[in-house]
């Protein structure tokens, strides 16, 4: 029983397993949207991730954010923005989807795996920049 | 078979690809006074890391839709992989519906009914198991003989910088065959393995072909993502 104002709609076609159309998203900025499909739901959550990983990711290696704090920092954001997301602006129930802590993991391993990328790449070549304001030999 | 790949044009390819790579940072470089040779110089072992690092995340993807590729010729395609994996996403759904309504008091039978079916679940499921597993040999053998390859094109080579240190354990595959002690130093491994993680879970999940979550979870893993094939995918 999903808490807040919810509209009726026609259920949205998706395909196949993980993949979302963009009727999808959509759906995905209003606060009033039906989720009828679960799994359409956990997708959204799932691209939102890889979404915020690579954002961070790139903001992380250029900045440069370095040791554990860094990584500390994206497991937070990427978790306490999400949680925003469904439990406050979507006021969804979690436990339709099997509590905080599904919703929480949802995709977080692959977002993980994917910011990690991309601060190595970031990073490197961020390096190249500052090499250009080194004092001459 | 990394000889015969040598032959195939393979190994070739992928070292003209890095030239290619770096002959387009090399060219930023030429604007640099003479006397700044030694930062050019650092600049060029920078650029030619970043190149490596590009060229891993685009080995990577090419080497997960191999994967899907391969999987969807012998596996995906085939009338018996189909019929089986919607049994099991039907089961699986119905399954999930029945446990979610059924509560302690219920009757001796109807938990008799969710047992058999559980039962009927996990036989399809290994059966599913089964018909993948001529693809997982496919592409072990295939990615066995890629990662030789790629790792002896990258042996000793720094191909990223990390901004943190890893820690003790996992250090032995991020500065695998490194000289050095920077342990801020990525070998070729730690960044594919990374990539791969990250790309090809990507990959199934747009192309479609994850397994459904339903099924992941009655099957408690017995049905999760593809295992990984080859030494190091």
């Amino acid at each position: 029983m999903s808490g807040g104002r919810r509209k009726e709609e026609p259920p949205q076609p998706q395909l196949a397993n993980g993949a979302l159309k963009v009727s999808v998203w959509s759906k995905v900025l209003r606060s009033d949207a039906a989720w009828e499909d679960k799994d359409e739901f956990l997708d959204v959550i799932y691209w939102f991730r890889q979404i915020i990983a690579v954002v961070l990711g790139v903001i992380w290696g250029v900045l440069p954010l370095r040791g554990f704090l860094g990584i500390a920092g994206f497991c937070l954001i990427n978790a306490g923005v999400l949680y925003l997301y469904f439990s406050n602006y979507l006021q969804i129930d979690e436990e339709e989807y099997g509590g905080t802590w599904e919703l929480t993991k949802e995709g977080f391993m692959t977002s993980f795996a994917l910011f990690m990328v991309c601060v190595a790449d970031n990073f490197t070549a961020s390096h190249l920049d500052h090499l250009l304001h080194c004092h001459p030999l | 078979v990394t000889s015969l790949l040598s032959e195939s044009g393979c190994y070739s390819v992928v070292l003209k690809a890095r030239e290619l790579v770096f002959a387009s940072f090399f060219l930023t470089l030429e604007r640099f006074p003479a006397w700044q040779v030694g930062v050019q110089r650092r600049k060029c072992e920078m650029s030619t890391m970043f190149a490596d690092t590009l060229l891993i995340v685009f080995i990577s993807v090419c080497t997960a839709l191999l994967a899907e590729g391969i999987t969807w010729v012998l596996v995906y395609r085939t009338d018996k992989y189909k019929r089986l994996k919607a049994e099991v996403e039907k089961q699986s759904k119905k399954l999930e519906k029945k446990k979610e309504t059924i509560t302690e008091s219920a009757g001796r039978q109807q938990k008799k009914k969710i047992e058999r079916q559980e039962e009927k679940l996990k036989n399809n499921n290994r059966d599913l198991s089964m018909v993948r597993m001529k693809s997982m040999f496919a592409i072990g053998f295939c990615f066995t003989a890629l990662m030789g390859m790629f790792n002896s094109i990258f042996d000793g080579r720094v191909v990223a910088k990390l901004p943190f240190t890893p820690l003790s354990y996992i250090q032995g595959l991020s500065h695998r065959n490194l000289l050095g002690d920077d342990t801020t130093d990525c070998s070729f491994i730690f960044l594919y393995i990374l990539c791969t993680m990250s790309i090809r879970q990507n990959i199934q999940k747009i192309l479609g072909l994850a397994p459904s979550r339903a099924a992941t979870k009655q099957a408690g893993g017995f049905l999760g993502p593809p295992p990984p094939s080859g030494k190091f995918s």
